[in-house]
């Protein structure tokens, strides 16, 4: 079905006219993902083809990036320390406003420099909100040093990236033919549910040439998004149902191997 | 083949929660417990947030209890009027067990007061397992068979609100039941367990109450207790997970059956021993979790809107 839809957006590029100097045409297989029983993660394919103006020099450098930002979140970053011998939380920091799920990818490396200019990259406008330390999107709580700050805020991505949540690459991106490309871009179970923004940035001679954005939504369904919104709604009837299955299949149990060890 | 836990928010593999709900209600069922103090530990082992492992876990236990306490009350050892008392005191205890434990979780302390408390739970019933069915093991390579006394007297009888307990034989003060309930109720609530390990010696020593009542007296109150909990935990850290309660209540359910089976069959000492072996291995993979420096000291969790 992937294949089928690239092979179909392939020849649509090619009945083009050429009379875009300049072009960023993308595609994406889908448009929602679903979290139903069987969701175990998944793989979103983002394809696309871009043109560079004919009239620049040959040798000047085309990258394609592409930007996945998840809704946002609030999270909490606790340290652990050591009190007589025993490894203990200790002191807490709140980020506010935070992606859920992050992923920068391109085609080949960039350099800090540019993303910071183009205020691109994991929390890069953020981060320059928090280069005065502003309170309003952080609770520091006790700590209260630059240097323990950087530390909390360092933890904050590295943890992100050990559960696949934010992702930093520049091999991921297959160019075919020169100018057209494609990435499967891994969503792993543990996403949140929500609004995502897909960012692809058309970059040639470290410049953002072009930029196309589209949205595509993370949410639960059927049986999932049912007993998630009974859980929120109506939290005593779910305690009560999920109790009422207990005392039958406990009572049913015993009913049934009762009859079973007489025989 | 996977299964997505909604209120977990991570899919698991099926056939690891079955086996999981299986051998642990095996266990259950070979030894009469309610298992509680193997689930909440090896669910989170697998990954399970600690608040859905404990408040998950009561719901199990409600299961498995009730498949217990029949039997019992079949053949009449149940004494419903103890069980009743032990449950006012338990209600009020799970309610501020609750309390604690939603505060813990605020303050993001939840983790390690759950470790510590299982590792003493743990450490304290494998030391214990360990130790008398060596005893049995010892007496019976010697021949000995051990008498015990059938009731004992102690400060129990004489505090004041004394009540008949017929069916127990006792008449004593209502407020050792309650209290030793109330107890029970905050641990039920906290760490996800029936308790039956803590409430079967303070029934036989405390309250003094004939041996042969206490099992099915403790399952039975022990259904209530986890029903509340179960309760209390849906509606006040809405960390109940039916989807996860369902395929270990499943499996568990089965398991036990397995092993009331087996339990008929197999010599009790040996196994005992062996499960003891289990448990300390548990509270040591606790311990070390604690004391061992981890190689990653941050740890993040989101703030979830409850709405």
């Amino acid at each position: 079905m992937m294949r089928q839809l690239f092979i179909l957006f392939y020849l649509l590029i090619g009945m083009m006219t050429p009379s875009i100097s300049i072009a960023l045409v993308i595609g994406s297989d889908q448009e929602e993902i679903y979290i139903d029983a069987n969701f175990s993660g998944e793989e979103l394919l983002v394809f696309g083809a871009f043109y560079s103006d004919p009239s620049q020099s040959r040798d000047s450098k085309s990258d394609i990036l592409i930007e996945v930002v998840g809704p946002l979140e609030d999270v909490a970053l606790r340290k652990k320390d050591s009190y007589f011998g025993f490894w203990l939380n200790s002191k807490s920091v709140t980020f506010r406003d935070v992606p859920g799920f992050y992923y920068l990818s391109s085609t080949s490396e960039l350099t800090n420099e540019f993303l910071a200019n183009n205020q691109i990259g994991l929390l890069e406008k953020k981060k320059s909100e928090m280069i005065d330390w502003s309170s309003l999107t952080t609770d520091w709580g006790s700590v209260i040093n630059e240097k323990e700050k950087k530390e909390f805020y360092n933890a904050l991505i590295r943890t992100k990236q050990n559960d696949s949540l934010y992702k930093q690459v520049s091999d991921e991106i297959e160019i075919i033919d020169g100018n057209l490309f494609r990435s499967y871009i891994d969503i792993p179970n543990t996403v949140p549910v929500g609004e995502y923004n897909v960012n692809l940035y058309l970059i040639i001679d470290n410049e953002v040439s072009q930029e196309y954005s589209y949205n595509f939504m993370v949410a639960r369904v059927g049986i999932e998004e049912a007993i998630y919104s009974f859980s929120k709604n109506y939290p005593f009837f779910y305690g009560l149902i999920s109790l009422v299955i207990a005392i039958i299949i406990g009572w049913s149990g015993a009913e049934i191997f009762k009859r079973f060890r007489k025989v | 083949m996977s299964i997505y836990l909604p209120i977990a928010e991570l899919s698991v593999n099926i056939f690891l929660l079955l086996s999981l709900g299986g051998v642990v209600g095996f266990l259950s069922g070979m030894f009469g417990l309610g298992g509680g103090f193997l689930m909440t530990p090896l669910l989170i082992f697998i990954g399970i947030p600690t608040n859905v492992a404990v408040a998950t876990s009561a719901n199990q236990i409600v299961a498995s209890s009730i498949s217990g306490t029949l039997g019992h009350w079949r053949q009449g050892l149940v004494d419903f009027k103890m069980g009743g008392v032990l449950l006012i005191g338990a209600f009020f205890g799970s309610i501020l067990g609750v309390w604690i434990f939603s505060k813990l979780v605020a303050i993001g302390q939840i983790d390690t007061v759950i470790s510590i408390l299982y590792f003493t739970l743990l450490t304290g019933i494998g030391l214990s397992m360990l130790i008398e069915s060596s005893q049995v093991i010892r007496d019976r390579i010697r021949r000995k068979s051990v008498k015990r006394k059938i009731h004992y007297h102690n400060w129990a009888h004489r505090l004041p609100f004394k009540v008949r307990f017929y069916k127990s034989k006792l008449y004593i003060s209502v407020i050792p039941p309650i209290i030793i309930g109330f107890v029970i109720g905050i641990l039920s609530a906290t760490m996800g367990i029936g308790g039956a390990f803590i409430l079967i010696p303070a029934m036989i020593y405390f309250l003094g109450m004939p041996t042969s009542k206490v099992i099915g007296t403790s399952l039975f109150q022990i259904i209530f207790i986890t029903a509340i909990v179960t309760i209390l935990h849906a509606t006040t850290t809405f960390a109940l997970d039916a989807v996860l309660a369902f395929f270990l209540i499943l499996s568990s359910v089965i398991g036990a059956q397995v092993g009331v089976l087996a339990a008929n069959k197999l010599r009790g000492e040996e196994i005992r021993a062996l499960l003891a072996i289990i448990v300390l291995g548990v509270a040591t993979k606790i311990a070390l979790d604690l004391l061992v420096e981890p190689n990653e000291i941050f740890n993040l969790s989101v703030i979830r809107l409850i709405f």
